[in-house]
């Protein structure tokens, strides 16, 4: 078919192609999880996390020894590193208690360091500290969060966009949403990145991302489809409008894409770790976000449309039959 | 569509050039040395501590404790008198009743080298120690000096309750006062010093561990332990000095559930970062939709620059109505995913012009259409975008904020957590999308069809037609 469009992939005719490669992405990101281990930050599950800056050198062993200590015998884990900020030495005591650590004890704790630690400078550089059930809550918020948004997405475009059968494309946009949620994390839990507050902002980004670029492609849909009045079929007239779609698409995401690069470059090369566990993730659901809204989203509802509209048929023709 | 005229292109370019110079420059004059700001520029933008470093505290009550509303208040009210005297202004407090909770966040001062945030903290959580003394002299610090020093009258444990009241029986009409109920102890201590003090026409000082927050004079003598506080209050200040005074009385000490400091250093590289690749992003977003669109690539930049502004402007509180926000790395990328938008709805109608003029339109036509056409799938996706900043607004803010109330169906079981940031995220992303369908939308058009009423700007070519379909234009005539 050729309709004069710079493009000419033959979406429909390859779907399965498509449908099979976001399936194993899907499958592998859930996998992921428990071949490297998601590591959930402790905003979400509680525990405290202490970060001191020090000089020169100590015996890490002896200094978590100290520390358990200074604590009351807490378990407690200790890593050392680098901060990029002030080119330092830094180390992390972490521990998961089922009660927040008191400011007393944090207080203990930072005094009984800087006075056995005398020579190297210890020096407080941050601390978080979240009880269990404040990190549970917040999860849980996060999740309703998600829901509600999802559900007044599927209403939205139901309504919006009911000329092409609203609610299964709602439901579409939503499941190509999750598979690029599911993608991301993914992308988070293979790199090695905290599922903290950076990874919901990484989320909710790729959550307006991807409901948008579907958008487009169906906007297109519904335009064609008044302008063609049925004279192509279901699968060409979805054919069309993304290969219409197409450069739109390649445009804004190259902008977006390109932007993304440019933060975590510049990111590692200053060494802030925080934005780049932002940026990386968010490459990978923007790439994603464009993949799923023009090869997984309008061939799904394609498919479930062909099916309903070939059941309604069914059943007017059962109708027929029975007058 | 109706024509646009020339000059509007130069009018609407102006105006987003003189908003976006005063919202980076703001707006103030020196008269002396004293500074008046009429519009706060983006020096005025306040950092949330994941960038500018400080502290984000969660105060709880004890376990199988539960507070009323008064003794949050009260409680609150400790914590901002302890924060007041350690000279830290900038501080959010946010009292949740449903689940006990007090949250404080405040981020470093400048130049802060030497403050303990820890001991800080440890500070702001201790029980505070109240005190009804003779007299009201001070030392240079503000401390109690003399037989104010000397003469404590009543300490917390004698007070039963405050409360502010609204006193009809009074000569000069209503006013409002501070009722305070003493438990029978504190009752005979109050009537024995009130005896004296009405007498010599003394007064009473009420202090919060070491600062004095009132001085009343004593005109009765208070025999049976109800007391009235009276003296130029209003609803709120006589409200706070109940508050305060009942803090004295609190039956339990607060305990943190939650507690983080983000040292200064920390968040600076962070921002510089960011700035520094915002600005790289942006001229490259800016070369490649010219180079790609040639003048809509041109109208698209000046538009975003638009978009930015305004975002920024929300943020730093430049329209005076609205109050500064906080502006979080989640804030960032709210930010950077409005500007996408921006950069989409400029791709689409540029998109969609091209394909007129491919399809053989006039340069007039395929402007009419393509604008037509492309809004659809703009407003569409920036709608859906508000619809989900909206929904973080209310889950993430502070449950009095109008979209809490909204929403509080889904989210009244779960009290405000400590991860304000994400709040910041739909805030940036709610104004970028709102502030993209009047920039990327109707000042583009504005600006683009006005654009079109030049002779020079009549090519084709000018908006994306291939070079061949312009040569079989001419071919047509």
């Amino acid at each position: 078919m050729n309709r004069n469009t710079k493009f000419n992939i033959p979406v429909m005719e390859k779907k399965k192609i498509f449908f099979a490669v976001s399936i194993v992405l899907v499958l592998f990101s859930i996998l992921s999880t428990f071949i490297f281990g998601a590591k959930l930050d402790i905003q979400f599950k509680g525990g405290t996390l202490i970060t001191y800056l020090y000089d020169g050198s100590f015996d890490t062993a002896q200094f978590e020894a100290d520390a358990k200590e200074a604590l009351g015998g807490l378990d407690l884990d200790v890593s050392t590193g680098t901060d990029f900020n002030t080119g330092r030495n830094s180390v992390k005591v972490s521990l998961i208690s089922n009660a927040g650590l008191t400011a007393e004890k944090q207080i203990a704790l930072t005094d009984a360091l800087e006075t056995k630690y005398a020579e190297n400078n210890i020096e407080l550089l941050e601390s978080t500290d979240v009880s269990p059930s404040a990190g549970s809550e917040f999860f849980k918020k996060c999740l309703m969060a998600a829901a509600l948004s999802a559900i007044v997405l599927i209403i939205y475009i139901a309504v919006r966009f009911r000329n092409i059968g609203g609610w299964l494309a709602g439901v579409c946009a939503i499941i190509a949403l999750l598979h690029d949620i599911i993608i991301t994390y993914g992308a988070f839990v293979v790199m090695g990145m905290e599922i903290d507050a950076n990874f919901m902002a990484v989320i909710l980004t790729i959550l307006g991302y991807s409901v948008n670029d579907t958008i487009v492609v169906y906007d297109r849909i519904r335009e064609n489809k008044t302008l063609y009045k049925g004279s192509i079929s279901l699968s060409d007239l979805t054919d069309l409008s993304i290969n219409q779609s197409l450069t739109r698409s390649i445009n804004t995401s190259v902008t977006t894409i390109f932007a993304m690069i440019v933060v975590s470059l510049v990111a590692s090369m200053r060494g802030v770790e925080s934005i780049l566990s932002f940026s990386l993730p968010m490459l990978v659901g923007l790439i994603i976000g464009t993949y799923s809204s023009l090869f997984l989203a309008s061939p799904l509802w394609v498919v479930l449309e062909s099916r309903r509209s070939a059941g309604k048929e069914e059943e007017g023709s059962n109708k027929k039959k029975k007058k | 569509m109706k024509k646009v005229s020339k000059p509007v292109f130069f009018v609407v370019f102006f105006l987003i050039a003189l908003f976006a110079v005063s919202v980076v420059a703001g707006f103030k004059y020196y008269y002396g040395d004293n500074e008046t700001v009429i519009i706060k520029g983006t020096d005025g933008i306040r950092f949330g501590i994941d960038i500018k470093g400080g502290v984000d505290v969660t105060f709880t009550v004890p376990e199988g404790i539960n507070a009323t509303e008064e003794q949050l208040d009260a409680a609150k009210e400790v914590i901002v008198q302890r924060m007041v005297n350690l000279s830290i202004n900038d501080y959010e407090t946010y009292i949740d009743y449903n689940s006990d909770r007090i949250i404080v966040r405040f981020p470093w001062k400048e130049n802060e080298t030497n403050f303990d945030p820890e001991a800080a903290v440890k500070e702001l959580g201790e029980t505070a120690e109240l005190s009804f003394r003779e007299g009201s002299e001070t030392d240079e610090n503000g401390a109690p000096a003399g037989t104010t020093a000397s003469n404590v009258i009543l300490t917390g444990s004698d007070v039963a309750e405050a409360y502010a009241a609204y006193d009809n029986n009074n000569s000069s009409g209503g006013e409002w006062v501070v009722a305070l109920k003493l438990n029978p102890e504190g009752a005979k201590k109050f009537s024995d010093a009130t005896a004296k003090l009405y007498e010599q026409n003394g007064s009473i000082s009420i202090w919060m561990d070491q600062t004095m927050i009132s001085a009343p004079r004593v005109n009765a003598v208070i025999t049976d332990g109800n007391a009235t506080i009276s003296g130029s209050f209003d609803a709120e200040s006589s409200k706070k000095l109940a508050d305060q005074i009942n803090s004295g009385a609190l039956p339990f000490k607060l305990v943190t559930s939650s507690f983080s400091t983000i040292s200064p250093s920390l968040g600076a590289g962070a921002l510089d970062a960011m700035v520094l690749a915002g600005v790289i992003a942006f001229i490259a977003i800016a070369v490649y939709m010219i180079f790609v669109y040639r003048l809509p690539g041109v109208i698209a930049v000046i538009c975003l620059v638009g978009q930015v502004s305004g975002t920024l402007a929300f943020v730093s509180g430049y329209y005076g109505f609205r109050d500064s926000s906080i502006l979080t790395i989640p804030g960032i990328a709210g930010i950077i995913l409005a500007v996408g938008m921006g950069v989409d709805a400029n791709v689409i109608t540029a998109e969609r012009i091209k394909e007129e003029l491919n399809a053989g339109k006039t340069l007039n036509g395929a402007l009419t259409n393509g604008y037509s056409r492309a809004f659809s799938a703009i407003l569409d996706g920036n709608l859906t975008m508000v619809l989900v900043a909206i929904i973080l607004m209310g889950a993430f803010g502070t449950s009095d904020s109008i979209w809490a109330k909204v929403l509080s169906f889904a989210f009244f079981m779960f009290g405000p957590t400590t991860a304000g940031t994400i709040y910041s995220f739909g805030y940036t992303l709610l104004t970028g999308t709102v502030l993209n369908l009047f920039f990327g939308v109707l000042c583009a058009r504005l600006m683009t069809m006005s654009l079109s009423g030049f002779n020079i700007f009549k090519k084709p070519w000018l908006y994306g037609a291939k070079a061949a379909d312009r040569s079989k234009g001419g071919d047509v005539k």
